[in-house]
């Protein structure tokens, strides 16, 4: 039997890890597994963990605030445990999806599947587009900020950014999906 | 009015511009040619002071540019009040709730006394006047172009930057872009690939190559009669096509001749 391409299985691995961590509720093994995570990232350890903070924060604080306000409204108590593990689960996840990224060659992990292929290359060509044009918002920004853009300025922008984002990729993936039909990809 | 010395950079450990040295007076007006993927629009935001060169230098008034430069408060509001760029997509630039708040922000930020004149009288250059309640994203691309250089027009910079200003617009509004140019006073560096409408936009032409040099600089008639300077930049080819033609016979009684004829010669493309 061949032996397992590396990016293979630490994409298996990366995905077990996952869904085990997915089931995980208690702070204690949540904070385990962060301490293995950090560990197996070594150096990059520190730089991944502020990153996937920043994530969790993005897109868990909101959900997590909501929550707790509710909580307080309805019941009179903040979900203090439900908040820990929700949130270092996402920690979790986030650290492992970075270090993931970092360590991991999808299309040689992908490699079995042409289909598989064809979707990442599509993803990947489409992220790196988005990215450019986001980095141009910025920079456009920049450019017309004769004084360093005050908060309502940048909110603006990145509201303008978000809202382009969102509609640029939508027609990306329409478009997309029409190509790969009119080339028989969905048949 | 700006000097670029020996200019480099690289983007992903591959080069984007490679040891760049050209001058640019004031009032001057001058095109950045080349293929796409040339540097094109990377030289105009190291020029932007948006980003810094890998190497060598660029000046601006005698004053070296660079975003470290620029975060220094007075450099930083002299530079971008004198300096403006257009970019490519306008999309990038407007974030103003209405076509007049958006042309009013530079004044504002300046702290301008008469923001709501100069709001009218950019609209009205630009032609935008009708557009001045409507919200930027809601325009079409030669609109949002048209906004975007009022906006930048507003505070009255002395260097224009424009980075393929023709791309988003139709026939009509190139023409009117053609002509609202050159009645700018300012100077103006405009990139475009778009050959027959180069000598329109101005007398000079810096071409930069494949290979990330500049290739050429001086009258742009010069270069577009140069076959191979024109090949060499890769806007020019050669391919065979056909041409259709009419041949009227002797007697003008009878029905005109038609014929093909196929050959191959050098050939430019406007897109």
């Amino acid at each position: 039997m061949p032996a397992l391409p590396v990016d293979r299985a630490r994409l298996i691995a990366y995905l077990t890890a996952l869904v085990t961590f997915s089931f995980l509720t208690s702070p204690l093994w949540l904070g385990a597994g962060l301490a293995a995570v950090l560990a197996l990232a070594g150096r990059q350890g520190p730089r991944l963990l502020r990153r996937a903070l920043l994530a969790t924060l993005a897109f868990s604080g909101a959900a997590s605030a909501t929550y707790a306000a509710l909580s307080w409204w309805t019941q009179h108590r903040l979900p203090l445990d439900w908040l820990l593990a929700a949130n270092l689960r996402v920690l979790l996840m986030a650290l492992l999806t970075f270090l993931f990224i970092a360590r991991v060659n999808l299309f040689r992990a992908l490699d079995f599947s042409r289909r598989l292929t064809f979707l990442l290359t599509l993803a990947v060509s489409q992220s790196l587009g988005l990215r450019r044009t986001l980095d141009d918002f910025r920079l456009g920004l920049h450019s017309r900020a004769i004084r360093p853009a005050g908060l309502k300025a940048r909110y603006r922008a990145a509201a303008r950014a978000a809202a382009w984002l969102l509609d640029r990729a939508l027609a990306n993936a329409h478009e997309s999906a029409q190509a790969l039909q009119s080339r028989g990809f969905f048949k | 009015m700006i000097a670029v010395e020996n200019l480099s950079h690289h983007y992903g450990g591959q080069p984007t511009l490679l040891d760049l040295g050209f001058r640019l007076a004031p009032g001057e007006k001058a095109v950045i040619l080349g293929a796409n993927g040339c540097g094109k629009s990377t030289l105009l935001k190291i020029l932007d002071g948006l980003i810094a060169p890998g190497a060598g230098r660029y000046l601006y008034d005698g004053e070296a540019i660079t975003p470290l430069r620029l975060k220094a408060g007075g450099l930083r509001r002299r530079f971008r009040q004198e300096v403006g760029l257009l970019f490519q997509n306008p999309d990038v630039m407007l974030f103003n709730p209405t076509v007049a708040d958006e042309i009013a922000f530079g004044p504002r930020q300046l702290g301008l006394a008469d923001v709501d004149d100069r709001v009218a009288h950019w609209a009205g250059k630009t032609g935008v006047t009708h557009l001045l309640p409507r919200a930027p994203f809601s325009l079409s691309g030669g609109e949002k172009q048209k906004t975007a250089l009022a906006a930048l027009l507003a505070v009255e910079p002395k260097l224009l930057l424009l980075d393929e200003p023709t791309a988003a617009l139709d026939p009509r509004s190139t023409g009117w872009l053609v002509d609202f140019l050159a009645g700018l006073k300012q100077t103006v560096l405009c990139s475009t690939h778009n050959l027959s409408l180069a000598p329109e936009l101005a007398p000079r032409a810096l071409v930069l190559g494949e290979d990330h040099r500049l290739l050429y600089d001086g009258p742009i008639e010069r270069f577009l009669m140069d076959e191979t300077a024109l090949v060499q930049a890769n806007l020019a080819h050669i391919h065979s096509h056909r041409h259709t033609y009419f041949r009227a016979p002797a007697h003008h009684h009878h029905p005109l001749k038609k014929g093909v004829v196929e050959h191959r010669h050098f050939h430019t493309h406007d897109w």
